[in-house]
């Protein structure tokens, strides 16, 4: 259904990250928010993402910014970052979604909400490291690498799904020995994003033990935090809530802390 | 969200977080319809992935299954819930507990039908603090080929608990609610067993599972036992209902069988009646069934029929290489690997070296009918599963479950490819075979055509036959 050559491709095909972007995140990791803001406005579509994002609702901010450097300002050096790899990520996302009823628009929705969560979660752990905080945006990324293998192959998902309760990423581990995640690494490492954004992600697959305790603990976060977010309506009607499977054992002792923090 | 539907259970299967907003959009009605008309017999919502659930997002579920209930009669409910999320639900519901619980997916299916015989040895301990829940579990489970075993205190019960491996299965943490009105029915060998009670009135129309009766003829079931041990009297339309099961079997060469019927409150002309359209009466199941020389005349011990005299027609040959591209890209899609076609020939079902293969069979019927047998050499039957198992087994019962789900998804590619050229088919619940004696000797001298196909070295057959 999925060949090794079908994924080498998809592996060749991601585009190496923009110069303004990768500029953009080297004044950020810097410190250097001004200078950021001023790479970042050579692109006029990263500044028009940019300027939608701080102006949705989900984010609260009370007046209208349109200046780049205000907007560079006010969310901050980690938050920051991790809206240019949302925009990142969002560069991989098909025009047309077909194996998802998803728009783009739904897309960076649950980007926006799962940064937002994310974010909470790292305060409350006082986690203060900024790769952690964009690691988030990474993990949607594990939808658009779906849909591009899958999406040519609909009928025989259907079929297949119709007599076993088997999800996206069981398949793609079982016909290729790598997964949904996997590629996700890929990306990172395309895009030479920092290590531990990529370790994270792959272990919030709640299919892999990291040693690192800090990588462990947040991957049952994020592990979790998926699958709240995969519950709501916009992604159970896109029909991702079983796209890929929820590792209920591995955020069972977190689950108590993660209502009060998160829901 | 879309059910995955096996043994005539449809289960969906949400993950993460069920509340009052997210449910409605994880089961529409939409998702529902689409799985009833799949002619299922259970419709369960599993809550094995779910971390949380509260009552509103469960109302939801819970308003959606109890009107389908209304609506088609089948069993409604949640499956695979642990200890802790029952009694949350116990707790909720605990005036108005209409639809089932199963503590298991494989609890459920001891409550409903498939091809395939109970096998298991041992007995089924069965366990829950109302009596009449008690006597409700174990009465279905009679009906349907199991041995229940029925504890009558807590204490009885976690002593023999202790003891879980001398029972197949632990029933506990699991309730009936309201359950449809089908006939129970159970495989015993090469013979259906159809458990009846009560008045046999022009009820039984509707309560009897037709479609699963035509299945079982479309796959080669000759042998139908009507257990009526229970059954109080009969009026003339159950007369006329088994009449007319009787014709409609005979072109299949059908035996049907009345067993324990008394007829203290029932005419005893009905009796000659029925024997006249060729039903026999017998006063105990075992006179049939350890009767081995009846048994194969009757055709309950696997025998062919030899009345069948079904031969293929130039509508079913048209649509062959409909039937052999479902079959290759779904081998394709499950061993991804190429496979090459051999031979083609109109004749019996020819198996060189029997020993060691499997087969699976799924029958259509509709615009056309017959039966489509695969027969599998064990290193690609193993391989075909891998996708599904998710690992290498050498466990035959495994390897028999994952073919009829295999066939399964075959019969349902062939429904879909016939229904682009308007030809339109349902198909029948899979068959496996662990023995290819077996298959053969359904398939008997009857004609079909056969194709061997080559994968990856090994040979593998498919026969189309009617």
């Amino acid at each position: 259904m999925i060949t090794q050559e079908e994924i080498h491709d998809y592996i060749k095909s991601i585009p190496p990250s923009p110069t303004v972007l990768k500029a953009t995140l080297r004044c950020i990791q810097e410190g250097e928010l001004t200078k950021a803001a001023d790479e970042a406005a050579k692109d006029p579509a990263l500044k028009l993402f940019l300027q939608g994002i701080v102006n949705k609702p989900i984010y609260g901010f009370k007046n209208d910014i349109k200046d780049l450097r205000q907007i560079f300002g006010v969310l901050g050096l980690a938050q920051a970052e991790q809206i240019v790899y949302n925009y990142m990520i969002s560069l991989l996302a098909p025009s047309q979604w077909e194996l998802f009823s998803l728009s783009n628009k739904e897309f960076s929705e649950i980007q926006d909400s799962l940064s937002l969560a994310w974010k909470k979660i790292l305060e409350y752990k006082s986690i203060k490291d900024k790769a952690l905080y964009a690691s988030i945006s990474l993990l949607p990324a594990s939808i658009i690498v779906c849909e591009a293998l899958f999406k040519a192959k609909q009928d025989e998902l259907q079929l297949l799904r119709s007599v076993k309760d088997i999800d996206y990423n069981t398949i793609l581990k079982r016909l290729s020995g790598m997964d949904l995640f996997d590629l996700c690494e890929k990306i990172a490492e395309a895009w030479e994003m920092p290590e531990p954004i990529a370790q994270i992600v792959l272990a919030s697959s709640g299919h892999t033990q990291p040693h690192d305790p800090l990588i462990l603990e947040l991957s049952k976060w994020m592990h979790l935090l998926f699958f709240y977010q995969l519950s709501q309506p916009v992604c159970t009607t896109a029909g991702l809530n079983d796209f890929i499977e929820f590792n209920i054992e591995y955020v069972q002792d977190i689950y108590e802390e993660f209502q009060d923090v998160v829901m | 969200m879309r059910a995955v539907v096996k043994n005539k259970i449809g289960v969906f299967n949400p993950q993460g977080f069920l509340d009052g907003t997210t449910a409605p959009s994880m089961l529409t009605l939409d998702d529902i319809q689409a799985t009833l008309a799949l002619n299922i017999d259970m419709l369960l919502v599993s809550l094995k992935k779910v971390v949380f659930f509260n009552k509103n997002g469960l109302n939801v579920f819970v308003t959606l299954l109890e009107s389908l209930h209304k609506k088609s009669g089948i069993i409604v409910g949640f499956c695979d819930y642990d200890e802790k999320q029952y009694a949350s639900i116990e707790n909720f519901y605990s005036d108005s507990l209409n639809f089932s619980l199963f503590r298991t997916y494989k609890i459920a299916t001891l409550f409903t039908v498939s091809m395939q015989e109970v096998k298991e040895k041992k007995s089924i301990l069965v366990w829950h603090e109302d009596p009449s829940q008690r006597s409700a579990l174990a009465i279905e489970l009679f009906d349907r080929g199991h041995s229940p075993i029925v504890c009558q205190s807590l204490s009885e019960f976690s002593q023999k608990k202790s003891q879980s491996d001398l029972y197949e299965t632990i029933v506990y943490n699991s309730y009936l609610g309201l359950l449809g009105s089908k006939v129970a029915t159970r495989v015993s060998g090469n013979a259906i067993i159809y458990t009846l009670s009560g008045f046999l009135d022009a009820e039984i129309s509707n309560n009897f599972d037709i479609k699963y009766h035509n299945n079982s003829l479309n796959v080669g079931f000759t042998l139908f036992i009507f257990d009526a041990y229970k059954v109080v009297s009969m009026n003339i339309h159950g007369v006329n209902f088994f009449s007319k099961l009787a014709t409609a079997g005979a072109e299949f060469g059908a035996n049907i069988c009345i067993v324990g019927m008394t007829f203290e409150k029932t005419p005893v002309n009905f009796k000659d009646e029925l024997e006249d359209a060729g039903l026999m009466f017998f006063e105990n199941m075992d006179d049939i069934l350890q009767d081995k020389e009846l048994l194969k005349d009757l055709g309950g011990s696997g025998g062919a029929s030899r009345t069948n005299k079904r031969s293929l027609t130039k509508t079913l040959v048209n649509q062959l290489p409909r039937f052999i591209n479902a079959t290759v890209n779904t081998m394709e899609m499950m061993t991804n690997s190429k496979a090459e076609k051999q031979d083609a020939k109109v004749q019996p079902l020819t198996v060189e070296q029997a020993e060691g293969k499997l087969a699976s069979s799924i029958g259509f019927y509709g615009d056309i009918d017959g039966m489509l047998v695969l027969i599998f050499p064990l290193s690609i039957a193993k391989k075909s599963c891998e996708l599904l198992l998710g690992e290498q087994t050498d466990n035959v019962e495994d390897i028999l479950d994952t073919l009829a789900e295999f066939v399964n998804i075959i019969g349902g590619r062939v429904k879909a490819l016939l229904s682009e050229e308007k030809v339109s088919v349902n198909i029948t619940l899979p068959r496996t075979y662990e023995n290819v004696k077996d298959v053969l000797s359904t398939t008997g001298e009857r004609k079909g055509v056969q194709v061997n196909l080559n994968f990856e070295g090994e040979s593998f057959t498919f026969f189309l036959m009617r």
